[in-house]
């Protein structure tokens, strides 16, 4: 136990000292944004689930009902993104942190550096689930006048889930890294974000949510919602916690005791397990995962006749750089389930607006199709921000510590900036563009809201990437092992929030002009002056705003990254 | 004067660098000759590391100047940056490429003629004993054969100046001797090289003058014989100068 705390104390003490490091004059400024968005969030979960858990308790003969079906699948929900959190975070602490020679080089037992690596990964993994889903049982706990039974269950639950669905991670990791041929601990990611796709995809086609809508088919809902009466499998430890905080809530002492219990002893029984699993197989997994990994395809050499042709246009720097970015960024299989998952966003997108019952909607149906339309422009953009805060708010700390050859290299800071825009800029112009034509053409939208969104998505697109690309050079992280997870650096999420007030004033800087000429034409009226003047007003702060949104981020970050001496 | 001065490739102007309370880099002068090899050493955090960095343009400085070839690098980076060779300590590169392909990127960023580039490439490779593995990810790469890559890319634009940190650093005894033999076949040739190195053997070995640097200021530069006359040891090795200079101006603060 002494030497698994030992191996704990420097992440311990790393976190003590950030206050004395040389940014931690930042730290106050980024600790209150981090606090009021954290907090923001957290608020609102609560009174979702409190107005929802309200309703749910009118519902006659069905709330009850209800409430308890949602919390099972807010359980499963909660246990499936701790096991998909878990995974990342073990095989980044088991497998690929840049400390893990020196600490293997230590003379300390294999199953003990697994055992304090496992413990710090549960940590990481599951504090901020357990955070935002206080809020779920604080409103269950207060709709429903839970006493101290039910909060000090939750408290008891909520642990073993952690060290559950830690150690079911744990498990697949390090059984996935003996398994795997030497150097394909890496490829696992792909299949593993390939599953994660089909998942969402398939869960999401059998949920059907268009049903919810349609009045049509409330006789088949009847015979759903006597379904949700069905138990869980007795088998998942979500069943027997979900079991034990319903037994809290209704007063049962024993019966939630038992559900505890059986709970409790299957997560201590699961860290025997890993443990002694682990004490075998870990070190012959990490020993695997420090050969190189081989290729995942054959190298295809050369460039192909029409390839080289475009390059040949490019001035050398451009080419480059431009060369650089599209391979490494396709050869890096840890980008490729990222990839999935957004063509499993944007499938979902789509499909919604597929099913949207607008003809059975009591508003004109022109109404509606052109109100979603100007939503829809807000919410493409949204999908955007959140492809970009992904893949081009890190594009620049990708470089990692090999951005000395950009700093010794004939070409300055501007022109990368501007390569990296480049690169992600025409095709997150084309995503977004066949996003909000498609989506459009479900709506069936009037030719001109059609031709206003793709002008106005035209126009933000540019902004979006060069906030991305300013932003991620402002606050680069050279040093990080995964530079995509700075997109929960202070950067990225203050990048999201500008991102977010961005589109916010686009759309209602066009909203009102775009409301009065569609109710002139609606009457057959033409635009009075003062409406035209408007007009033009708005459209053209319309075009200023995206035009500084491009300049100003592009400009401040090369000012920034141009400064920063700590990067090296 | 004028003659002398139209020699000197590299210039260092009162460079002076801070990290915020930390003074890395004091009030540096000293200037470096065409075909020169100017061997740069001194004691662990003595500010050789930054100043090679900055003569790299990697980093600016807070006060002074680096002029290479008659240009101020504050005035014209870009112009400064293709006469350089630089080949910093850590063999940091991009692990997705291949090392052609990184040879390559290197040629196209500082404007390698394509027509010259495969002969070029091919040959440094060959002498630096990694085109076998040419067309392998450079991730595949053990730190000497990346240190090796480094090296063969940063002399494909046949670079006037060349700046070096630690060149040793990582590689076997045979690509020690290669790369001490070609940097004086360089010199002979007109390059002007500047390492900085902690292995005082090869300071001594190839460099015809050496400067001493201790906590960012320069306390003693020459010829071996000169550094051994200001140390007074007339006898002793480089080693012996070294201590006896840092030590004294360690009493002296």
């Amino acid at each position: 136990m002494k030497e698994i705390l030992a191996l704990l104390k420097p992440r311990f003490w790393s976190f003590r000292n950030g206050s004395y490091s040389k940014d931690a004059k930042n730290h106050g400024l980024k600790g209150l944004l981090f606090g009021i968005v954290g907090l923001l969030f957290w608020a609102g979960i609560f009174v979702i689930f409190y107005r929802v858990l309200v309703y749910f308790q009118g519902v006659q003969g069905f709330g009850d009902v209800l409430a308890r079906k949602l919390m099972s699948m807010v359980l499963v929900t909660l246990f499936s993104l701790l096991i998909f959190s878990s995974i990342i975070t073990c095989l980044t602490k088991l497998y690929l942190s840049k400390d893990l020679i020196l600490v293997h080089s230590m003379p300390v037992s294999t199953a003990k550096i697994f055992l304090a690596r496992w413990f710090e990964s549960t940590i990481d993994s599951s504090w901020m689930v357990i955070v935002y889903m206080l809020p779920v049982f604080l409103s269950y706990g207060i709709v429903y006048k839970a006493g101290l039974l039910f909060y000090t269950t939750v408290g008891l639950t909520i642990l073993p889930l952690c060290l559950i669905a830690s150690g079911i991670s744990a498990l697949a990791v390090v059984l996935v890294a003996v398994i795997l041929p030497a150097g394909r601990l890496r490829s696992f990611f792909i299949f593993f974000g390939f599953a994660l796709f089909l998942v969402l995809l398939i869960a999401f086609r059998l949920m059907r949510p268009e049903r919810l809508v349609n009045p049509d088919t409330f006789a088949s809902l009847i015979l759903y919602f006597k379904s949700l009466e069905t138990p869980g499998s007795p088998f998942l430890p979500t069943t027997w916690i979900f079991d034990s905080i319903q037994a809290a809530l209704q007063g049962q002492v024993g019966s939630a005791v038992f559900d505890l219990a059986l709970t409790w002893s299957f997560a201590i029984a699961m860290i025997f397990v890993i443990t002694w699993i682990s004490g075998a197989t870990y070190f012959t997994g990490y020993s695997k995962a420090q050969t190189t990994a081989g290729r995942l395809f054959p190298f295809r050499g050369g460039r192909s006749r029409q390839w080289t042709y475009v390059l040949n246009h490019l001035s050398g720097p451009v080419r480059a750089f431009t060369v650089k970015e599209i391979k490494t960024f396709f050869r890096d299989q840890t980008q490729w389930p990222q990839i999935f998952l957004i063509i499993a966003l944007i499938v979902i997108y789509l499909y919604n607006f597929s099913v949207l019952p607008l003809d059975k909607s009591p508003i004109k149906t022109v109404y509606l199709q052109n109100i979603f339309s100007f939503l829809n422009m807000g919410l493409a953009t949204f999908v955007l921000t959140a492809v970009a805060v992904r893949f081009v708010y890190p594009a620049v700390s990708i470089e990692g510590e090999a951005f000395w050859i950009v700093r010794s290299s004939p070409v300055k800071i501007r022109t990368l900036l501007w390569i990296k825009f480049c690169v992600y800029y025409v095709p997150l112009l084309i995503l977004t563009e066949i996003l909000i034509v498609i989506s459009n053409m479900l709506l069936h939208v009037t030719p001109f809201m059609m031709c206003l969104s793709v002008a106005t998505v035209f126009l933000m697109v540019p902004g979006i990437v060069a906030m991305g690309v300013g932003f991620g050079a402002a606050y680069p992280d050279f040093q990080s092992e995964n530079p995509a997870q700075s997109v929960t650096s202070f950067g990225g999420l203050l990048f999201m929030i500008l991102c977010a007030g961005f589109i916010a004033t686009v759309i209602v800087l066009e909203a009102g002009p775009v409301y009065t000429v569609f109710m002139a034409c609606f009457r057959g009226v033409s635009l009075s002056v003062l409406q035209w003047i408007w007009l033009v007003f708005s459209f053209s702060l319309v075009l200023i705003l995206c035009i500084l949104a491009v300049i100003v981020p592009m400009r401040w970050g090369e000012r920034c990254l141009s400064r920063n001496d700590k990067i090296f | 004067m004028n003659d002398l001065q139209d020699h000197r490739m590299i210039e260092l102007k009162n460079l002076t660098k801070r990290y915020g309370d930390t003074l890395a880099v004091s009030n540096l002068n000293l200037s470096v000759s065409k075909g020169e090899i100017y061997g740069f050493i001194g004691p662990n955090g003595a500010g050789k590391t930054t100043t090679i960095r900055i003569m790299g343009g990697v980093l600016e400085p807070t006060e002074g100047m680096v002029v290479i070839g008659g240009i101020n690098m504050a005035d014209h980076p870009e112009s400064v940056k293709r006469k350089i060779g630089f080949i910093p300590d850590r063999p940091f590169i991009y692990e997705k490429l291949t090392g052609m392909e990184f040879m390559r990127f290197s040629a196209d960023l500082y404007g390698v003629d394509e027509g010259v580039f495969l002969e070029k490439a091919q040959a440094l490779l060959k002498k630096f004993a990694i085109l076998n593995w040419a067309d392998e990810l450079i991730e595949s790469y053990s730190h000497g054969m990346k240190q090796r890559l480094i090296i063969s890319s940063a002399l494909l634009h046949d670079p006037t100046v060349i700046i070096v940190d630690e060149p040793m650093v990582g590689l076997d005894p045979a690509a020690i001797k290669m790369v001490k033999d070609m940097f004086r076949d360089l010199a002979e040739m007109g390059t002007t090289i500047f390492i900085s190195t902690h292995t005082l053997a090869v300071a001594e070995d190839i460099c015809d003058r050496i400067g001493i640097i201790h906590r960012g200021a320069l306390i003693a530069t020459g010829t071996t014989g000169d550094l051994r006359r200001i140390a007074g040891v007339e006898d002793a090795d480089l080693e012996e100068v070294f201590l006896n200079l840092t030590t004294e101006e360690q009493k002296l603060q």
